[in-house]
C-alpha cells in the first residue's frame, strides 16, 4: 500500500467525474399528464434530450370512414375528434361541401355560424386554460376554467340542443334561429365571464407561480413557429400574425370588428396570454353579433324550397327549426374538389374534401391544429427540464384526439 | 407588451379591381420556370400538376424562396382503376400577407409499381407528420424522410393500407328490436 | 393507590399520553383525517363547488374521509414483481413513525406543581432550566436539537420507499426529495438556531416561556421557518416531489391501499409536527394556559398553522425543482443569515 494516493487514482483522486445519468422515462398512456398518448422521454439528468409522441391511442380513422358515409352523414362523424371545438369541425366540412355544391347560406346563417363558432372559441379556450393549470398543479384554474366554461356551453346547448356535438350547421345554413331567450343568456353569460376574467387575472395570469412556469419556457421563436409549421394561438404567440378569419374570411367574419392578439415573447406565457384576450376579442364580436344580427331566413332559398309547405309552417315558422329537406338524405354533388379553412379553436383547419359525383366523398382530408402539433411538441420539448414537459404539454393546449382523429 | 396589429397587413379579398391577380402573377411564373400545367380556380386557389415528381424537389425550394413558407397538408388519393396514387400538397405562406390569402395546389402521382416520392421535408420540416400518416395509410414511401415508421397505427400493422380503396371497411347492420 | 389511581397514572404518563393518545398517533389519525376534509373542502369553496358531501350531508360530508380511509384499508395491497416485499411493506410505515418521532421532544404545555391532573408527574417531567415541570414525551435541555434532528431523518426514508418500489418516477420523486432536503433542512436550521441564538437556549419549552412569542422577536425566522416547512413536507406551492401531474406519485406511485394511506399519512402528519413547533418556537405555544388547557391551546395554534399549510393548495400552483432550489438557496439563505444576525443583536436585549 502507498500513501500517495496520486499513484492509485487518476489525477490524485481530486478530479471529480460527471456522469451523465441518462434514461428513458416511458410518460402514459396512463398517466396523470400525459393524456391519450404516450410519451417517450430520454432524459439527461433533468434535461430532456428526446421525445418520442407515440400517437394513435384514440384514432377513429375518420378520413376512412368519411369515404364510407354519405355527406350529411358525416357531420356527427368530423366533430367527434374534437368535441370541445365541434362548431369548427363542423364548420370547416360544410364550407367545403358548400363550395363543391355551389351553395351561399343566407346573411343570417353567416352570422349564427360566426356566433356559435365565437362561443365555441370561449368554451375551448376555458377548457384549455383549465387543462394547462392543472398540469401546473393549479387546481382552481382547472375548476374554473370548467366551470365558466360551462355558461357557454348552456348557450351552445340552447341554440343547438346539444352541449358538445351540436351538429348544428348544415349545407346552405344551419339548423335552428336566435331565439330571445337565448340572447338574454348570452348577454347573461357575457356580464359573468367579464367579471370573471377579472378573478382570472389575478388568480391565474397574475400568480407568481404560475408566471415562473410559464415564462420563459418553450420558447418557439419566430423562424421555428413557422419551419415547425404551428398555428393558431401558439403561432400568433410567436409573433406571426396568422389568422384564417382575417386571411380568408368566412361565415360573418368580414362584417366583424375584431383585432388579432399576437405576442412576440414565444414562450408559454405569450401563448395562454394570447388565448386569454381571444376569449375578450370573441365576446367583442358576440356582442356585435348580437346588435347586427340581419333578420331574414336560415336556410339557402335552394333547400328551402324543398321543405314542404306544411311541414316548413309547423316547424320553421313555428318553432324556428329546420326540418330537413329530403335532398339532404344522399345528395351526389357534382365532381370536384374543394379546400376550405377555418380558425378553430386551436388554430387553422383545414378540408380538402374530393367529390366523384357518388354519394359518398371519394376523399376527405382534415387537418387539424393539433395534428400540426405533433412535430411542434417534439421539436419544442428538446432540451427543456422534465416538469416543463407537461406545462409547454399545457401551453400548446395539444388534444390528442383531435390530432389522432 | 401586448401589440395589437391595427391593421391586418394588406388584405385583399375584393382585389379585382387589380389588373393582375397575384395567384396569376405566381401561376405564369411557375409555368415558365418548370412548364408546367397550371390552373387558377379563383383568386384563392390555384392548381398546378406535376407529371414528373422528379423535379418536386426543385419546384418545393423554387416555391419556398417565392414565399410560400407554410405547407397545410399532404394528402394521399387511391385511384385504384388507374393503378396510380396522387400525392396532393397545399402551399400557402405565414409571412407574406399577399400569398397568405391563397392556396396553392400541387397534384403528383406516383404509379402502384414504385410508389416513392422524395420527402419534402428538408424544405419544409413541418412534412414530418404529413409524410409519416401518408406512408402508413396509403404506403407511399418518402425518400430521405428521417423518421419513416408508422404513427398513428399499431407496431404490427404491417403491409396493409387503410387508405387504399382496397381496403374495405366492414360495417355491422344496424337492427333495432321492436318493443312488443 | 387503587386499580383506577394506577391506570390513570398509567395513561396520563406524559411520555406515553403525549406520543399515542394527544397529540400522538390517536389524535394525529383524527387530525389527519380533519385536515383532508378541510384541505378539500376550502378548495371547493375557492373553486365554485361543494367539495365532499355525499356522506354524513349535516356535518358537510365529514364521515367521506372515514370512509375513504375505510376503503383504502380493505382495497387490495398490490406488491409489484421484482420487489423485495419486506422491504417494500416496510417503506411507509417507516416512514410514517419516522414522522412521528419528533412529537417527542416537543414540549406541549407545563406542569404546574400543584392543582392539576398532570401535578403528579411534576417531580419526573421537571426542566431544571425552565423552572417547571414540561409535558413532553422526554424532558431536554437540548430539545431543539433532538427535534429538528429527528425531523432531519424523514428524507432517508422518503428515499427508502423509492428505492425499494423500483420504479422510474418513484426514483425522479426520491431524486427531487433528496434534493430538496438539503435546501429546506438549511433554512428550518437556521431559523431555529437564530432564535436559539436570540433566547440563549436550545430548550424549546424556555423558548415558550420567553416574555416575547418568537414571531415578533424574529419575524424572518418565522417566515424562513414557515417555508421551509411547506418545502419539506411537500405542500404547495412546492408540491414538487409528488408531482401528481409530472411523477403520477413521486416516491409512492407503487403504492396502494393501506400502504398508500400511510406514506400519504406520513407527509401530513410531518407537516403536523412542524406544525406543532411552529406554535412552540414563534406562536407562543401554550401561553398563557398551563397543564391541561396549555396543552389544547398549542395544539390548537398548530392546527391552525396545518390549515394555513393545506390552504395554499387552492391559491398557487406548483413550483419547477431548479426555481425551489434557486429561491431557497438565492433569497431565503441570505435572509436566513439576515434572521441569524437579527437573533444574535436582538438577543442582547433578551435575558
Amino acid at each position: 500500500m502507498t500513501s500517495r494516493p496520486e499513484e492509485l487514482l487518476p489525477e490524485g483522486g481530486m478530479g471529480v467525474e460527471v456522469v451523465p445519468v441518462s434514461g428513458e422515462l416511458n410518460v402514459g398512456p396512463q398517466h396523470p399528464g400525459a393524456g391519450h398518448m404516450r410519451i417517450l422521454v430520454k432524459l439527461n439528468g433533468d434535461i430532456i434530450e428526446d421525445v418520442d409522441l407515440d400517437v394513435g391511442y384514440v384514432h377513429r380513422s375518420v378520413e376512412k370512414l368519411c369515404e364510407n358515409r354519405n355527406y350529411i352523414h358525416l357531420i356527427p362523424l368530423v366533430e367527434r375528434p374534437a368535441i370541445l371545438d365541434s362548431i369548427h369541425m363542423n364548420l370547416g366540412y360544410i364550407l367545403a361541401v358548400e363550395k363543391i355544391l355551389g351553395v351561399q347560406a343566407p346573411e343570417r346563417a353567416q352570422y349564427l355560424r360566426s356566433f356559435s363558432a365565437e362561443v365555441n372559441r370561449i368554451a375551448s379556450h376555458l377548457y384549455g386554460l383549465g387543462i394547462l393549470t392543472v398540469f401546473l398543479g393549479h387546481s382552481t384554474g382547472f375548476m374554473w376554467g370548467f366551470g365558466d366554461r360551462e355558461v357557454w356551453v348552456e348557450i351552445l346547448q340552447a341554440l343547438t340542443g346539444a352541449r358538445v356535438t351540436n351538429s348544428y350547421i348544415i349545407p346552405g345554413g344551419v339548423r335552428r334561429d336566435l331565439g330571445g331567450a337565448i340572447i338574454e343568456m348570452t348577454n347573461k353569460a357575457l356580464d359573468y365571464t367579464e367579471r370573471k376574467l377579472k378573478d382570472w387575472k389575478s388568480m391565474v395570469l397574475n400568480n407568481p407561480v404560475i408566471r415562473a412556469r410559464l415564462e420563459n419556457v418553450g420558447v418557439m421563436s419566430r423562424e421555428n413557429a413557422v419551419r415547425w409549421g404551428a398555428v393558431g394561438p401558439n403561432l400568433r404567440g410567436s409573433g406571426v400574425y396568422y389568422d384564417v378569419r382575417k386571411m380568408e374570411p368566412y361565415a360573418a367574419y368580414d362584417k366583424l370588428d375584431f383585432e388579432i392578439p399576437v405576442y412576440k415573447e414565444g414562450d408559454g406565457f405569450a401563448r395562454t396570454l394570447v388565448r386569454f384576450e381571444e376569449i375578450e376579442q370573441s365576446m367583442k364580436m358576440i356582442r356585435q353579433i348580437l346588435k347586427e344580427i340581419p333578420e331574414g331566413p336560415i336556410l339557402t332559398d335552394r333547400f328551402l324550397n324543398q321543405i314542404p309547405p306544411t311541414r316548413r309552417k309547423k316547424w320553421l315558422e313555428e318553432q324556428r327549426r329546420v326540418v330537413f329537406p329530403g335532398y339532404y338524405a344522399s345528395f351526389r354533388p357534382p365532381k370536384g374538389e374543394a379546400t376550405s379553412m377555418v380558425e378553430a379553436g386551436r388554430g387553422e383547419l383545414l378540408y380538402y374534401v374530393i367529390s366523384d359525383g357518388s354519394a359518398h366523398p371519394y376523399r376527405v382530408r382534415m387537418i387539424t391544429p393539433s395534428y400540426r402539433l405533433i412535430y411542434v411538441f417534439k421539436e419544442l420539448v428538446k432540451g427543456s427540464r422534465y416538469a416543463d414537459l407537461v406545462s409547454i404539454y399545457g401551453s400548446l393546449d395539444y388534444f390528442p384526439p383531435e390530432a389522432d382523429r | 407588451m401586448s401589440q395589437f396589429s391595427q391593421q391586418p397587413p394588406s388584405q385583399q379579398p375584393p382585389s379585382q379591381q387589380k389588373a393582375e391577380r397575384i395567384i396569376d402573377k405566381l401561376l405564369a411564373e411557375i409555368k415558365s420556370t418548370f412548364n408546367l400545367n397550371v390552373k387558377a380556380e379563383s383568386e384563392r386557389r390555384g392548381y398546378v400538376e406535376l407529371n414528373d415528381p422528379s423535379i418536386l424537389l426543385k419546384l418545393g425550394e423554387f416555391l419556398k424562396e417565392k414565399g410560400l413558407d407554410h405547407l397545410k397538408s399532404i394528402t394521399g388519393i387511391d385511384y385504384p382503376d388507374q393503378k396510380k396514387l396522387a400525392i396532393v400538397y397545399h402551399l400557402s405562406s405565414y409571412e407574406n400577407p399577399d400569398l397568405a390569402s391563397l392556396i396553392l395546389i400541387v397534384k403528383t402521382y406516383v404509379p402502384y409499381e414504385a410508389p416513392e416520392i422524395d420527402s419534402v421535408y428538408s424544405i419544409w420540416p413541418s412534412s414530418w407528420t404529413f409524410e409519416r400518416e401518408t406512408y402508413e395509410m396509403l404506403g407511399i414511401t418518402f425518400r430521405g424522410h428521417p423518421d419513416l415508421r408508422l404513427m398513428f397505427l399499431p407496431e404490427d400493422f404491417e403491409g396493409v393500407f387503410p387508405l387504399r380503396k382496397s381496403f374495405k371497411v366492414r360495417q355491422e347492420g344496424l337492427f333495432i328490436d321492436k318493443q312488443a | 393507590m387503587d386499580v383506577l389511581a394506577l391506570l390513570e397514572f398509567y395513561i396520563l404518563y406524559p411520555s406515553f399520553f403525549v406520543m399515542i393518545i394527544f397529540p400522538g398517533l390517536i389524535f394525529a389519525l383524527i387530525v389527519l383525517l380533519y385536515t383532508i376534509w378541510f384541505e378539500r373542502k376550502i378548495a371547493a369553496k375557492v373553486q365554485m363547488r361543494f367539495g365532499p358531501l355525499y356522506a354524513s350531508k349535516r356535518s358537510g360530508g365529514f364521515l367521506q374521509l372515514v370512509a375513504d380511509a375505510m376503503k383504502f384499508v380493505f382495497s387490495e395491497i398490490i406488491v409489484p414483481e421484482q420487489v423485495n416485499s419486506t422491504l417494500f411493506a416496510l417503506g411507509p410505515v417507516l416512514y410514517l413513525l419516522v414522522s412521528l418521532l419528533p412529537l417527542a421532544a416537543i414540549p406541549l404545555s407545563t406542569i404546574p406543581p400543584t392543582g392539576s391532573v398532570l401535578s403528579m408527574y411534576f417531580h419526573e417531567f421537571y426542566d431544571p432550566n425552565v423552572g417547571t415541570g414540561i409535558m413532553a414525551a422526554v424532558v431536554s435541555n437540548y430539545s431543539l436539537l433532538i427535534v429538528l434532528a429527528l425531523e432531519a431523518v424523514t428524507p432517508v426514508f422518503v428515499l427508502f420507499t423509492a428505492w425499494v418500489t423500483n420504479n422510474r418516477f418513484a426514483l425522479l420523486g426520491a431524486v427531487r426529495e433528496g434534493l430538496l432536503s438539503v435546501s429546506y433542512d438549511v433554512l428550518l436550521i437556521m431559523a431555529s438556531l437564530s432564535l436559539a441564538i436570540e433566547f440563549h437556549t436550545l430548550d424549546v419549552a424556555k423558548i415558550v416561556e420567553a416574555p416575547i412569542p418568537g414571531f415578533v422577536a424574529n419575524p424572518f425566522a418565522a417566515f424562513l421557518f414557515l417555508v421551509g416547512m411547506l418545502i419539506g413536507t411537500g405542500r404547495f406551492p412546492f408540491d414538487i416531489v409528488e408531482a401528481e401531474s409530472e411523477l403520477v406519485a413521486g416516491p409512492y406511485t407503487e403504492y396502494s391501499g393501506l400502504l398508500f394511506v400511510l406514506s400519504m399519512g406520513g407527509s401530513y402528519i410531518g407537516t403536523f409536527a412542524y406544525s406543532i413547533l411552529f406554535a412552540d418556537l414563534f406562536l407562543g405555544g401554550w401561553q398563557p394556559f398551563t397543564g391541561y388547557y396549555g396543552m389544547i391551546f398549542t395544539v390548537f395554534k398548530a392546527i391552525l398553522v396545518l390549515m394555513f399549510a393545506v390552504f395554499m393548495r387552492s391559491v398557487y400552483g406548483r413550483y419547477r425543482i431548479d426555481q425551489a432550489l434557486r429561491g431557497s438557496w438565492k433569497y431565503l439563505f441570505p435572509l436566513a443569515l439576515l434572521s441569524i444576525v437579527i437573533g444574535g443583536v436582538v438577543g442582547i436585549w433578551i435575558r
